[in-house]
C-alpha cells in the first residue's frame, strides 16, 4: 500500500521485520538477551530472561487487520521497546549496545508516528500539518475505534 | 511536565460486556495495589531519590503506570458498555451505579474507594524502594487472581501484559534497592 505522500508502508514493515537478520545490531553477542519489539509488546517484556509466564498461559500474537492498524501497531511495538529498554537504560546508562538498540527503536518510532499523523491525524498535539485543528477528533484511545481495534 | 500521546500502551478491544469482570477489574485502578496508587506513589517518591538513576527510574515507571490507569479504565468502559441499570444491579454494581453511573471511579473489587493511605513516601529512598517492590508483587498477585477469573482472551491478553510489567518493575526497583542499600547505608 502506497500512501499519497509516497510512503510504502508494506515495504517499510518488511524492512523493519527483516531488521533482525540484516542489522548489525542484532549480530552482537548481546542480541540474544532481547526479543523483537513485536514479541516484546505481545509478552510485555523485551528481555528474554525476565519473562515469567503465569500457569503457562501465552498471550495471543497481536495482528493488524487494516493498513492503518498495521502502522498503529508498529507505533505500539516501537513505543513499547522504547519504554522497556528505557527502564533498563535508566539503571545502565553506559550500556552502549543497548543504547544503540534504543536509538534504533526511537528512529523507527518517529518515522511511523510521522507517517501515521500525516495520513490519519495527530498522536501528539504538536502535529500541526493540516489546515484544521485536528487534535480533538475522535476516536480517542478509549473509544471503540481508538487505534486499538486490531486485537 | 507530562504530554499526552493519543494511544494506549497495549491494545484493548473488548467486544462483549462482562459485568462480573468489570466489577473485579476496578481493583486494578482503585485498589491498594492498583495502578492509580502505583502512578502516584512513584511520582511523589521521585522527588526524594538521591541520584540520577533513581530520579529517572521512578519518574519513568510512574509515567508508565499512568498508561496502565488508562488501560484499566478503557477495559472497564468496554466491559460495561450497553449494560442496563437492571443488569448492573444483578451483578452487585447497583451501589456503584448509584454513585458513579458508568463513569470511571477508583474503587477496589469490593467497592472501597481509593485512599491516600495506599501510597507511601518516607523521604528515605531505600525504605521507599522496599515499599515499591512489595507494591509490584501485590499488583502481580492481584492480576493473577483476575486472570484466574476469566478465560476470555480479550480480557486475558491485557491482563497478562500488565502482570508482566509488574514483574519487570519489581526487578528494576530491586536492583536499585540493592545498589542504594550498599551505597547509602540507609
Amino acid at each position: 500500500m502506497l500512501f499519497d505522500n509516497g510512503f510504502d508502508v508494506d515495504l517499510y514493515m518488511k524492512n523493519i521485520s527483516n531488521l533482525k537478520n540484516n542489522d548489525y545490531l542484532y549480530n552482537n553477542d548481546n542480541s540474544n538477551k532481547i526479543v523483537s519489539d513485536k514479541i516484546g509488546l505481545q509478552k510485555g517484556n523485551m528481555f528474554k530472561d525476565e519473562y515469567l509466564s503465569y500457569k503457562g498461559i501465552s498471550p495471543d500474537i497481536i495482528e493488524a487487520k487494516t493498513e492503518k492498524d498495521a502502522l498503529m501497531l508498529k507505533i505500539y511495538e516501537t513505543c513499547f521497546a522504547i519504554t522497556d529498554l528505557g527502564l533498563y537504560l535508566d539503571l545502565h546508562p553506559n550500556d552502549s549496545y543497548m543504547y544503540e538498540v534504543y536509538q534504533n527503536y526511537v528512529s523507527n518510532f518517529e518515522k511511523c508516528k510521522d507517517m501515521f499523523e500525516k495520513n490519519y491525524g495527530p498522536i501528539n498535539n504538536t502535529f500541526v500539518d493540516s489546515s484544521n485543528y485536528e487534535w480533538i477528533k475522535n476516536p480517542w484511545p478509549w473509544d471503540k475505534d481508538g487505534g486499538t481495534k486490531y486485537v | 511536565m507530562f504530554k499526552y500521546e493519543k494511544k494506549l500502551e497495549y491494545p484493548v478491544n473488548i467486544t462483549k460486556k462482562n459485568l462480573e469482570m468489570a466489577k473485579y477489574i476496578l481493583t486494578g485502578l482503585g485498589g491498594s495495589a492498583g495502578e492509580l496508587a502505583a502512578a502516584t506513589r512513584y511520582y511523589i517518591q521521585s522527588f526524594s531519590m538521591p541520584d540520577e538513576r533513581g530520579k529517572a527510574l521512578l519518574i519513568d515507571i510512574a509515567t508508565e503506570e499512568l498508561a496502565h490507569v488508562e488501560i484499566i479504565s478503557t477495559m472497564f468502559r468496554q466491559l460495561v458498555k450497553d449494560a442496563t441499570p437492571e443488569e448492573l444491579k444483578s451483578y452487585n454494581l447497583g451501589d456503584y451505579y448509584t454513585e458513579h453511573g458508568k463513569g470511571v471511579y477508583p474503587v477496589n473489587a469490593s467497592g472501597m474507594p481509593f485512599t491516600a493511605t495506599y501510597i507511601q513516601s518516607t523521604g528515605n529512598p531505600v525504605v521507599d524502594l522496599a515499599e515499591d517492590m512489595a507494591a509490584e508483587e501485590k499488583a502481580r498477585a492481584s492480576y493473577e487472581s483476575l486472570i484466574d477469573l476469566t478465560d476470555n482472551p480479550e480480557i486475558l491478553n491485557p491482563l497478562l501484559f500488565l502482570r508482566q510489567r509488574e514483574v519487570v518493575h519489581y526487578n528494576r526497583f530491586k536492583e536499585l534497592y540493592e545498589d542504594y542499600k550498599n551505597k547509602y547505608k540507609l
